[in-house]
């Protein structure tokens, strides 16, 4: 097949279709745009000067405290491609788009003599044709915000590192890498899908009902977390490298949002049987019937929320830990200003604060990214059972009836996830530490001190956090379903039941 | 030799039987029925002599060649370059022309867009809907989809057309017009043809009739009409 045939029969279809594309595109735009972000923040270069008087190599251009010190600039750069998490779930989702009519349009080109192989060239295409305008889009944007935002302030430093651009085999393999994954991850889901010339057949990985196995991923993920500190000194004494214990709780975490997200299916599952059982009118039984007969659905729909959900759990446990850390230093601080007659000077301890409302921030953009995400799952599930839809509308079904039962089957297992992805996340730095101190030397003379006190604090769970983000979640999971109620009516009209 | 063979095919959906051990040959250059009762397996057995479902026992001959035993990407080729396949309905892709939906076939073989267009073009007029070139299934009559289908069956100029019930979905006078029109282009081709029909009046553009019941061979002829051969 020639490429002029093939770049056709890809950009071929409907407004769908034409949707699907301009989903794609935008998803990969943005993340593009984290991956720039992520790769500027690392194209700082450290000065070789000595900056203050402490003796950190500063880069004193920048007003933000993130930019200006090397040792933060990883941690700023990882949470940027973190990002990218909420954002390729979208783009997934973005792919599911008009799926039906796609694979028919497939079959068709089977029919007409395409072999499976350029089926699946022509799927691939279109999402690559896609996800390469998006980058390219998003480079533009990158570039283009990079001029705009360049405005020093008055002291001359910048708020964004726009006085450098990331480095050019960077900027390249991100425009290029990005399509090629999503080229990629589209060949690896139409394995699932076997388009023949009589139509197409979804190879289905998962049968019978999900188990609670998925629970053992998140007590494989909370070992690194548990193990840490007992494993600390023994650790030292390998002289392991630096970046060992990071990666091991990063894996973790990991493992433990794999967890929680194929364990929505089991509770999706629960959830179906459970409202079965106690629910009384047609919309609980539609719902719970629904969720029975596909709970892996719940799973896939708020996979990219829960991530962030047990992010922002995370960032809660970091917070109490961090703050509880900080009072007992501050007040022991204090006391060693007043024992030793000089004013007590607290500035600087509001930096970690900040860092973690920008942190707070960055989970409220990734909610914001998987609400969107979870908006096109929900519209893309209702236009697919529209004539079904249309059938029980047609037979006298109330559509406040199918709404209900739309709500239902969405909340019934989001509630319980949220709830969980927030405990796990919340628990896993607990594993770490549940107790902070500080130990206090006095009467020191010539490094030999009289007497040591050491102060101890238990690390505090902050409910009101996690009911701010649980709330949070919950309420973007119901504000999304209402947003999806709205192709409703138009799905449910009676004509529908004549399209094929 | 014979130039399309299959020998006792077996094939289940699950674990319901559609065919139990067919044996049926088509000389080159015919043009044969296949009749029987709703579920009696005649679509199946199509499926099955065309390479697009593979039997679950049994063999399919194509000029000495197993075609059950190819793999799916060579089974392809050969419903690309050897056979044309034309069905009841739905089988135009919708969001394409009606010159890209019949060019299709040559373009999924290498040919150029405009070489491909070219004989597209050709076929919609032999077939009397050239003036619908850049129009797109949804704006057709079902008569001219299915005129559009058969240019596209036969735009490779295939050795074995096979056809499914291809007038099942028109009215009877516009089903006659189209296959008046592909027996003849067959003809002027010499491309057997294996006709799948419930339609006895189908059935009488056929040289030949193979009548089938409950997955086999109907022995008898009876299933619907007897078993003649049409000096046609």
């Amino acid at each position: 097949m020639r490429p002029s045939v093939l770049l056709r029969l890809s950009l071929a279809g409907t407004r769908t279709d034409l949707m699907r594309v301009v989903l794609t595109a935008v998803s990969m735009l943005l993340a593009t745009l984290a991956v720039l972000a992520a790769l500027n923040v690392l194209a700082i270069s450290t000065p070789l000067a000595v900056a203050d008087e402490t003796g950190a190599r500063l880069s004193t251009q920048y007003s933000n405290a993130l930019l200006r010190e090397p040792g933060l600039r990883g941690g700023t750069a990882l949470a940027l491609v973190l990002l990218t998490i909420p954002i390729l779930a979208l783009a997934g989702q973005c792919f599911r788009v008009g799926a039906p009519a796609r694979e028919r349009r497939l079959a068709g080109f089977r029919l007409a003599g395409a072999s499976p192989r350029q089926a699946v060239l022509v799927a691939v295409a279109e999402t690559g044709i896609a996800a390469l305008l998006g980058t390219l889009a998003g480079l533009g944007v990158f570039l283009a915000g990079h001029e705009l935002l360049h405005r020093p302030d008055r002291r001359g430093q910048l708020p964004l590192p726009t006085d450098v651009l990331p480095a050019g085999p960077g900027v390249v393999a991100t425009v290029v890498g990005l399509p090629l994954l999503a080229a990629l991850v589209t060949a690896l889901l139409m394995r699932r899908v076997v388009v023949g010339p009589l139509g197409v057949v979804r190879r289905s990985g998962r049968t019978g009902a999900p188990a609670p196995w998925p629970g053992i991923l998140i007590a494989v993920g909370a070992a690194p977390f548990v193990t840490l500190m007992p494993l600390s000194r023994w650790l030292a004494e390998q002289d392991v490298p630096n970046w060992l214990a990071p990666l091991a709780l990063f894996l973790g975490a990991l493992f433990a949002a794999a967890g929680v997200i194929l364990g929505t299916g089991w509770l999706s599952y629960t959830a179906g049987r459970l409202l079965l059982r106690i629910g009384r009118g047609p919309a609980t039984l539609l719902a719970a019937r629904r969720l029975v007969a596909d709970p892996w659905t719940g799973s896939r729909t708020l996979a990219a929320l829960l991530a962030c959900m047990l992010f922002a759990g995370g960032a809660a446990g970091v917070r109490a830990w961090i703050t509880t850390g900080r009072d007992v230093q501050e007040e022991a601080s204090r006391a060693d200003a007043a024992a030793q007659g000089y004013p007590y000077d607290p500035s600087g301890s509001d930096f970690y604060s900040r860092t973690l409302d920008l942190v707070d921030l960055a989970v409220g953009v990734g909610v914001v990214i998987a609400a969107g995400g979870l908006l096109v799952a929900l519209a893309e599930s209702i236009v697919a059972r529209r004539r079904a839809y249309a059938m029980l509308v047609a037979t006298g079904v109330p559509r406040r009836t199918l709404a209900a039962s739309i709500v239902w089957q969405v909340a019934a297992p989001a509630v319980p996830a949220v709830g969980l992805a927030l405990v796990v996340g919340a628990l896993l730095p607990r594993g770490i530490a549940t107790e902070v101190g500080v130990v206090r030397m006095e009467g020191c003379v010539d490094g030999v001190c009289a007497r040591s006190e050491e102060s101890v604090r238990a690390i505090p769970v902050l409910w009101d956090h996690l009911l701010v983000f649980g709330a949070g979640g919950v309420a973007t999971v119901l504000f999304m379903t209402a947003v999806g109620l709205l192709f409703l009516r138009a799905s449910t009209a009676v004509e529908e039941l004549r399209v094929g | 030799m014979t130039f399309l063979r299959a020998r006792g095919v077996v094939k289940s959906y699950g674990h319901t039987p559609a065919l139990r051990g067919v044996s049926v040959d088509v000389d080159e250059g015919e043009i044969v029925a296949v009749t029987g009762p709703s579920g009696c397996g005649k679509s199946t057995l199509l499926h099955c002599l065309a390479g697009i479902l593979r039997p679950d026992a049994g063999e399919i001959r194509y000029r000495d060649q197993r075609v059950d035993a190819l793999p799916e990407a060579t089974r392809s080729r050969l419903r690309r370059t050897e056979f044309g396949v034309l069905f009841q309905f739905g089988q135009l892709v919708a969001e394409l022309t009606a010159a890209e939906n019949v060019a299709l076939p040559l373009l999924f073989a290498g040919t150029g867009r405009r070489e491909a267009r070219v004989a597209a073009l050709t076929w919609l007029d032999r077939l009397g809907v050239a003036d619908l070139a850049d129009t797109r299934p949804g704006e057709m009559s079902g008569g001219q989809q299915q005129r559009c289908a058969v240019a596209r069956a036969l735009v490779t100029e295939p050795r074995v057309l096979f056809a499914d019930e291809p007038t099942g979905a028109l009215d009877s006078l516009t089903g006659e017009q189209v296959l008046i029109q592909l027996v003849r282009l067959a003809r002027e081709q010499r491309t057997t043809v294996v006709l799948v029909t419930h339609d006895v009046q189908v059935a009488g553009y056929a040289t030949r009739e193979v009548t089938m019941r409950d997955g086999g061979i109907d022995p008898t002829g009876l299933g619907l009409a007897t078993s003649v051969r049409y000096p046609r």
